[in-house]
């Protein structure tokens, strides 16, 4: 069967379409689906695409940034408001990629890629999806955990909250080839600070589990406390908690456990890699 | 700043060059830039079909039945090719040069030697029925035991890979299992040696990923002719192959290439341009064949992982007196190039140094690895990584200046080669020189005063006769004024070794001048 490419005004045309077809895939800038189709997916029956704008907006208000899923990478590093993300984005793939690749597009990376997803999962983000239920918001992790299942959903866009200082939200990538290289793994941190200590911590990994991850555990040794070299050598002690990395090419289950605790620490203490 | 050091190199070339020092526009640039470079892959021709081959799944096994029954009724289907389809199913891409015996089917037939071999091609109307018939084959693998080591692959009831070669190594000169080298005794060096150092080196398989993948479109033209656009870097190598493997005269195929996407020697091995050739037979229309970036990076073949032991003799005062190689190639599932990297590796022991015993032996083995191919200086980048790490760790041994240590044991204009031939020309210690002085390292003053044009020749150009009796264990040096301290005694010079070395080999080939490598290596006696 010949692979099909659907074009709609609306939002809610698309989103129909999308649960309407088995074989039926959104394609934002083509860097995930169009490879798959070049490989020879055959899966693939139906291409959706929209032509809605507002997939492509990023706005503000107050603290919340509203983040369309069609914005490009590039479109985020042009937004001034948005610097804290700018290493994360610069850390995905290079400019050409970066120039078609989308936000919406990265939530559906399968590790080792995706990490603005790490990122947006320290963040706290919401996603908003399109059902066939209608629209609805959901935590990334709820998003995360039935990400495969929930393949006739169009995810319209993502929203969070600016870290409470410049100094609370920090992102480390680990590759062997920098700096365009796929992660080892990849940590994003978000650590709200009351009075000297961390409250309600976030720690988000990717490439350590089959999609972006909580470090619950790091997360609950890190509540309340200083962060301090005691600290973080606690919170190593526990980081690789609750993941389960494969081994791919770059790297070893085995090597990503036993290094990530390393790299979690370094980034606490804002240590050099 | 580059400079050519005239004083050095004025008998090289007769040269009224103006380029060298100077930036030169590349004559390709403006086409890169402009998007305008031309490309096989820009030909989209009326009526153009699409090939795709299903790939082998396993690294060795069997093939007990392939069936492309339903494969055939899917639509857009246009011609199923199976190896009983391609004149000649056997070739290897030296034999053009008379080179090694043909041993890779361009369709495999009895069975399958690597994941990713070409088993059946499908040619479509568009390349996704192309692969939604692939998706509809069946094929009945019978899996045999695999080997991926090469010094597995060369024991005694190992796997065998290849039957055309089933010791695992390749054939040279239809007797010898590799290439040998000997100059002295060797073992008589490490009886006298302060030091020995024993080591192993091994490198990995490198893809070339060039940007185009490998690629070309064929269409037939009037008079029983077909016109092929192609990626290769290699045209009228591309032309003879594919009309060997097709049965036809070379003048019935007309190759244009065009701009090489990325070459670096991974678009020699002619992957695509026969069965291109063969569904534009088969069907009368233009056919296009080009790999995915899966297929490029998985089974387009890469530099050969290589394994690499040295073991050196050295006196006390830093001399190399003897070095001892085994080096063994991992072909992969066939020839490719192989066995002539093999052939350059000898060629370069045991590297620019003059050393007055040698022994090298250099084997070409058959794994069930993705064949292995050219990659700019295959063969010799990695022996020389082995070797210059080996050079580094002799002189940390000693605690000698690693950059003086090699001026030290370099060859000079005049010394004896291990290949029996008079060392020209030789730069190394000026080399070493210069780069000190860019890099402001120290270098004693003996050491720059060091020269290729000195202390060469004389002893250092005795030529042992290693089969028979007198081989000089030490060549005799001027011991460096500032040489490091050391309870050293003088080497014996022109000491003799009477014990002949077991199983003395036939240093050069039977017939050398008709060999198909001399057209590639000076080791056959030409010089480039």
């Amino acid at each position: 069967m010949p692979l099909s490419v659907k074009t709609f005004d609306t939002v809610h045309e698309a989103a129909a379409a999308l649960s309407a077809e088995r074989g039926s895939h959104f394609c934002g800038g083509g860097t995930l689906v169009m490879r798959a189709v070049n490989e020879g997916d055959t899966t693939l029956s139906t291409l959706v695409r929209v032509k809605d704008r507002s997939l492509s907006q990023v706005r503000a208000s107050g603290a919340r940034f509203s983040i369309g899923s069609g914005v490009t990478l590039a479109h985020l590093l042009n937004e001034k408001d948005l610097s804290f993300l700018h290493p994360v984005v610069r850390s995905i793939g290079g400019p050409a990629v970066r120039n078609m690749g989308t936000v919406g597009g990265n939530l559906f990376a399968r590790a080792p890629f995706g990490d603005l997803t790490v990122a947006l999962l320290a963040l706290d983000a919401v996603v908003s999806v399109h059902g066939s239920y209608g629209l609805r918001e959901m935590p990334m992790e709820e998003f995360l955990s039935g990400r495969d299942a929930n393949r006739g959903a169009l995810v319209l866009g993502v929203s969070f909250e600016r870290p409470s200082s410049p100094d609370a939200f920090r992102y480390r990538k680990v590759s062997r080839v920098k700096p365009k290289g796929a992660s080892v793994f990849s940590i994003a941190v978000n650590l709200p600070n009351m009075g000297g200590r961390i409250s309600g911590a976030r720690i988000a990994y990717g490439a350590m589990a089959p999609t972006a991850i909580r470090a619950k555990a790091a997360e609950r040794a890190l509540e309340g406390k200083t962060l301090d070299q005691t600290t973080a050598a606690a919170i190593a002690a526990v980081a690789a908690e609750g993941t389960s990395p494969a081994t791919d090419s770059l790297a070893s289950a085995w090597y990503r456990r036993e290094t990530i605790g390393v790299h979690l620490r370094r980034l606490l203490l804002g240590q050099a890699e | 700043m580059l400079e050519l050091r005239k004083d050095i190199f004025a008998d090289e070339r007769d040269d009224n060059l103006n380029e060298v020092g100077k930036p030169t526009q590349r004559q390709d640039m403006l086409g890169h830039v402009t998007a305008t470079s031309p490309y096989f892959n820009d030909h989209k021709l009326q009526g153009m079909l699409h090939l795709k081959v299903l790939r082998s799944t396993h690294h060795h096994a069997r093939l007990r039945r392939i069936d492309v029954s339903e494969a055939e009724r899917q639509p857009g289907v246009r011609r199923i090719i199976r190896g009983s389809d391609v004149p000649r199913n056997i070739n290897t891409l030296l034999s053009l040069i008379n080179f090694g015996k043909d041993d890779e089917p361009s369709l495999a037939v009895d069975k399958v030697r690597y994941k990713g071999e070409p088993i059946v091609a499908v040619v479509a109307d568009s390349e996704r029925e192309a692969f939604e018939a692939l998706a509809k084959i069946k094929v009945e693998y019978e899996p045999l035991p695999t080997v991926f080591d090469v010094e597995d692959a060369m024991k005694a009831g190992a796997p065998i890979v290849n039957e055309t070669y089933p010791k695992n190594t390749f054939t040279y000169h239809d007797i010898y299992d590799h290439q040998k080298l000997r100059f002295g005794d060797v073992e008589r060096a490490f009886d006298q040696a302060d030091h020995v150092l024993d080591e192993r080196y091994q490198m990995s398989p490198i893809e070339h990923a060039p940007t185009e993948t490998n690629g070309s479109i064929a269409a037939p033209e009037t008079n029983g002719r077909y016109v092929v656009y192609t990626s290769t870097q290699a045209l009228f190598f591309s032309l003879d192959t594919s009309a060997k493997i097709l049965d036809i005269p070379s003048n019935k195929l007309h190759f244009i290439g065009g701009t090489v996407g990325g070459g670096f020697g991974g678009k020699v091995d002619t992957l695509t341009e026969p069965l291109a050739i063969l569904g534009s037979m088969l069907t009368g229309r233009p056919v296009r064949y080009m790999l995915g970036r899966e297929e490029e990076m998985q089974y387009g073949s890469p530099r050969g992982g290589e394994r690499i032991y040295i073991k050196d003799a050295m006196s006390r005062d830093g001399r190399i007196i003897a070095r001892k190689m085994r080096c063994i190639f991992d072909s992969g599932a066939y020839t490719r190039l192989s066995s002539y990297a093999v052939v350059k590796c000898a060629a370069h022991l045991p590297g620019p140094y003059t050393i007055p015993n040698v022994h090298a032996d250099v084997y070409c083995v058959y794994t069930n690895r993705v064949p292995a191919t050219a990659m700019r200086g295959f063969g010799v980048t990695a022996v020389d990584f082995a070797i210059e790490c080996q050079m580094d760790k002799l002189a940390h041994l000693i605690n000698m200046d690693p950059m003086e240590f090699r001026i030290l044991n370099a060859y000079r204009d005049g010394d004896m080669k291990a290949h029996r031939r008079e060392a020209k020309n030789t730069a190394l210690i000026e080399c070493v020189q210069v780069a000190a002085e860019k890099a402001k390292w120290n270098l004693s003053e003996s050491a720059k005063r060091a020269s290729s044009r000195k202390e060469g020749s004389s002893a250092r150009a005795s030529m042992p006769d290693s089969s028979r009796a007198a081989a000089p264990v030490a060549a005799s040096y001027e011991r460096p004024a500032t040489a490091p301290a050391s309870s050293f005694s003088p080497p014996v010079v022109q000491s003799t070794v009477n014990a002949p070395p077991s199983a003395a080999p036939p240093i050069s080939s039977p017939s050398p001048t008709s060999h198909g490598a001399t057209r590639f290596s000076s080791v056959f006696g030409r010089r480039r």
